[in-house]
Formats: structure tokens, sequence, C-alpha cells
């Protein structure tokens, strides 16, 4: 096992928390985005850092995009007084799709021995669509560029 | 259809979000509204007919939760 497998299976564990506690079915992209703010890999808190983003600030955009999204069906998540239902027992195991994505387009683009955990955060920061780009739009992250300091962070790039 | 049946301003990205918002959301009522009746003692076919599904189908999505969470379950058929 390489060091990037164990990075890779260590954010997908963080992940699999981080979906738990959100009482999703499978790991997403938004999952593994808040495991990467939450780890201590310092080149991937940096690049988060540089744009305002730890674990916290993720988590409170991806409330407000639900919160938002919501609201685009004339849905108000205030009108709902729900119980709070019981935990699944474990959490999941399943990547969902946006999870699997992220993984494609790193795994797709870059070799398997160039890849360090920067590619990861480059794979989830590239979607064009879904929840991560919409709660770093309300975050008032510039994602294009956040993508570019992603990539100058990845090794042998010069700027 | 008249062009102003369409908000001009809708952008289909935002009906996209909200699909995947209303899933959630519904995901999460289901969770909340299933174990509230089985603590209430409805059983597994209730449930199911109510939620129009089949009983496999709840029993497959909700029991080891509720199991786990110790609510007392009736059987299932």
């Amino acid at each position: 096992m390489t060091a990037f497998d164990r990075y890779l299976h260590s954010v997908i564990e963080r992940g699999a928390l981080e979906a738990h506690e959100d009482r999703s079915a499978a790991i997403e992209a938004q999952h593994l985005l808040l495991a990467i703010a939450a780890g201590r890999e310092p080149t991937t808190r940096q690049v988060l850092a540089s744009a305002g983003l730890d674990r916290q600030a993720i988590r409170a955009a991806l409330d407000l995009e639900f919160e938002r999204s919501l609201n685009a069906a004339g849905v108000s998540l205030a009108d709902f007084d729900l119980p709070r239902p019981s935990p699944a027992p474990k959490p999941p195991t399943q990547l969902g799709a946006s999870a699997r994505l992220a993984l494609d387009r790193m795994a797709t683009v870059f070799r398997k021995k160039d890849l360090r955990p920067a590619h990861l955060l480059l794979g989830i920061l590239q979607a064009e669509a879904g929840t991560v780009p919409r709660a770093l739009a309300l975050a008032g992250v510039d994602q294009a560029g956040l993508v570019a300091t992603v990539r100058r962070a990845l090794p042998g790039q010069n700027g | 259809m008249s062009a102003d049946e369409i908000p001009a301003t809708r952008d289909p990205a935002d009906g996209l979000a909200a699909v995947a918002a209303l899933r959630r959301l519904a995901d999460q009522l289901e969770d909340a509204a299933v174990e509230q009746a089985m603590r209430e003692g409805w059983s597994w076919p209730q449930v199911a007919e109510a939620l129009g599904v089949t009983r496999q189908a709840v029993h497959k999505k909700h029991a080891k939760r509720l199991i786990a969470a110790g609510v007392t379950l009736r059987r299932r058929h």
C-alpha cells in the first residue's frame, strides 16, 4: 500500500463519519471535502485555508446550500419540526455518485504513482455542478481560483 | 405555454439542486416518520402501505436502524 493509498483510505474513513453524521446513506464528494478539511495533511489544509475554508466553514456552506436549494422549490426548512430520527447503526461504506466522479477525475488524468493528497482535492473541486460547487459559491469562494491554487500546490508545478 | 409561465431568472441548476435537496429532505422525513410510527406500534405492512412501498423495502431500509435504536418492533407480517 502506497502512502497515497493510506491517505485516500483515511479520507474515505473520515468521510464515512461525516456522511453518518449527515444521515447520508452514501459517502458523497462533500463528505470527502469535509474529511480533507478536518485532516492533518498540510498542503490541502493550506490550500483550503487560503480560501477561508476549514471544516466548520464548509459545514456551514453545505447547510446553507441545502436550505437555499429547498427554497428554490418553495420549501422552507424552518417549517419542518422533525423529531430527529435515530442514526443508522454504522457509518455508510458505499461511495455515492459524486464521490466516485471526483475519484474518476483524479484517476483518469494522473498516473497512480504520481498521486498526492492535493490530487484528490483537485478531483473534488473540479465538479462542474452539484452540492460542492454550489456550497463553495454560497461561501463566496472563487472555485476556478481555488482549483488554480491546488494545481500550483501539486508537485512539479512552478506556478 | 406562454413565456411568462416560466420565470425568466429560473436557472436549471437551481431546479436540479432543489430536486437533490428535496430527496434528501424526503429521506430525513421518512426516517423520522417511520421511527415514530413503529414506536407507536404500527406494523411493517401498515407502514409500507402508508408509504406506498413493499413491506420488504421498508423493512430492508429501516429495520437495522430501529433495532439498533432499541425500538420494539411488531412482527414483520
